[in-house]
């Protein structure tokens, strides 16, 4: 099939839309959401993002793209270590490639507990990375209640990401 | 046509391997960023600073519908609890008159004083109000994004306020932006005095909400509820700001809650003393 020129170019703007999303749930992550109890640790929206992503379409959101995100999340957050959010998406994005055939084309609960594995995982990597970095054991108790609120909130961001994917995405 | 496909195949080859090599590539270089980060390096700073600023006009267009859509909410709880808030007020009410009735008694009495000893004030303070853009969101770091930088007026080392007490000082300054490092967070460290008697002490952030006092003198004898204020022990800091009070005595452990209801920032004032000489342009004094 040929495709006109209009039509190719609306392909390059929709197979954006993976990373744009992230974008746009990095950008959610850091703005004062003034949500009671969650304003402090806010969920890791963009967490959320890349694991629907990659789970679905993995050809559209490239370890160079997650990259570029992690590090505008580190600089944007004000983090003191540039590079952990980085590190995060590129081991996430390679343990659900793993994982991923199990998920697609499953019950969500199914993608929901896989979420579950790899937000801990996830959240537990940058404890991990943030106390050898600081050269001090962190509290973990932020990290475990920001990854209770990530994996309950899941549910609605894969909604919104899957009316995305289906309006947005149907031919790319 | 047969050597294009196998240039095709070769091309496609390339690419693969480019793929497959682009992961541990990018892992190294999130190494070594972290390992940079570590190093605490100006151009790491300076890359922040610019991305804040660069994003500023969107996260402030983002965070005041937040901020209204978050008034609305309260507006609408205060509703359900107007009684107990009227009899909650009353009984302020009652009893901050009669804190008047001292304040004005001993304001008096300062002023006399200070007529006695020919005594000099100090610098008015500088105060910048700023409205909070975005929060570090994460679990390993507590500071806010505020909306005035140093075409305001805002330098290092200031103190952020609110009305109920310090929230952090400043970390990071760009052209519209800057960057409060809050007393929760890992990195904060700020002299401060407790208690009546004045012992100096360091309040050091661990990502809890709830400071620690380090370096409390041996044998002090600080006890629950104690007010902590800033120490001014540096220039740059003013002294005498309310910090918050004693929550917690457990052995060595001696934990601080902040007066400044650190989780709901919406607007803040930037608190400067003593350093207006230096200020690029004149600003208008607190008082």
């Amino acid at each position: 099939m040929r495709l006109t020129f209009f039509q190719r170019d609306t392909d390059t703007v929709n197979r954006l839309i993976p990373l744009l999303s992230c974008l746009a749930a990095l950008v959610l992550s850091v703005v004062p959401l003034h949500v009671p109890g969650l304003a402090v640790v806010t969920p890791a929206f963009a967490l959320m993002a890349v694991y629907h992503w990659t789970v679905y379409r993995p050809d559209l959101l490239s370890p160079s793209g997650l990259f570029v995100l992690g590090v505008a999340l580190d600089l944007l957050g004000g983090t003191p270590y540039l590079g952990v959010s980085a590190l995060t998406f590129l081991a996430t994005r390679s343990l659900v490639l793993l994982g991923r055939r199990r998920a697609v084309n499953r019950p969500f609960a199914i993608v929901w507990a896989g979420f579950l594995v790899i937000a801990a995982f996830a959240i537990g990597l940058q404890w991990a990375i943030t106390s050898a970095a600081s050269m001090s054991a962190l509290s973990p108790r932020p990290f475990i209640f920001q990854a209770v609120v990530t994996v309950a909130a899941y549910p609605i961001a894969d909604y919104l990401l899957a009316q995305l994917q289906r309006g947005l995405l149907r031919r790319v | 046509m047969r050597e294009r496909s196998d240039l095709f195949v070769r091309i496609n080859a390339s690419r693969v391997i480019a793929q497959r090599l682009a992961v541990p590539f990018l892992v190294v270089v999130s190494l070594l960023l972290i390992g940079i980060g570590k190093a605490d390096l100006i151009v790491v700073e300076r890359a922040r600073v610019a991305v804040s600023d660069l994003m500023a006009p969107i996260l402030a267009a983002l965070a005041s519908p937040a901020a209204s859509v978050a008034s609305g909410v309260r507006h609408v709880e205060g509703l359900f609890s107007l009684y107990d808030e009227n009899q909650r007020l009353r009984e302020d009410n009652d009893r901050l008159m009669r804190w008047q009735a001292v304040a004005r008694r001993l304001a008096l009495e300062n002023a006399q004083l200070r007529a006695l000893t020919h005594y000099r004030p100090r610098d008015a303070s500088v105060e910048i109000a700023a409205q909070v853009i975005a929060n570090s969101g994460g679990a390993f770091a507590r500071n806010v994004l505020v909306d005035a930088g140093a075409r305001d007026g805002v330098a290092r080392g200031q103190a952020g306020m609110t009305g109920e007490g310090l929230i952090g000082r400043v970390a990071e300054v760009g052209e519209r932006t800057a960057r409060i490092l809050l007393l929760s967070d890992l990195n904060s460290r700020i002299p401060v005095v407790v208690g009546a008697s004045g012992q100096h002490a360091i309040l050091a952030g661990d990502n809890s909400a709830e400071p620690l006092l380090l370096f409390l003198p041996a044998g002090s004898n600080v006890k629950v509820g104690d007010r902590v204020v800033t120490g001014g022990a540096q220039g740059v800091f003013p002294p005498d700001l309310p910090v918050g009070t004693v929550a917690s005595i457990d052995g060595d452990t001696v934990r601080v809650a902040p007066s400044a209801e650190l989780a709901r920032l919406d607007y803040v004032r930037i608190v400067d003393l003593g350093l207006s000489a230096f200020l690029p342009r004149p600003l208008v004094p607190s008082r």
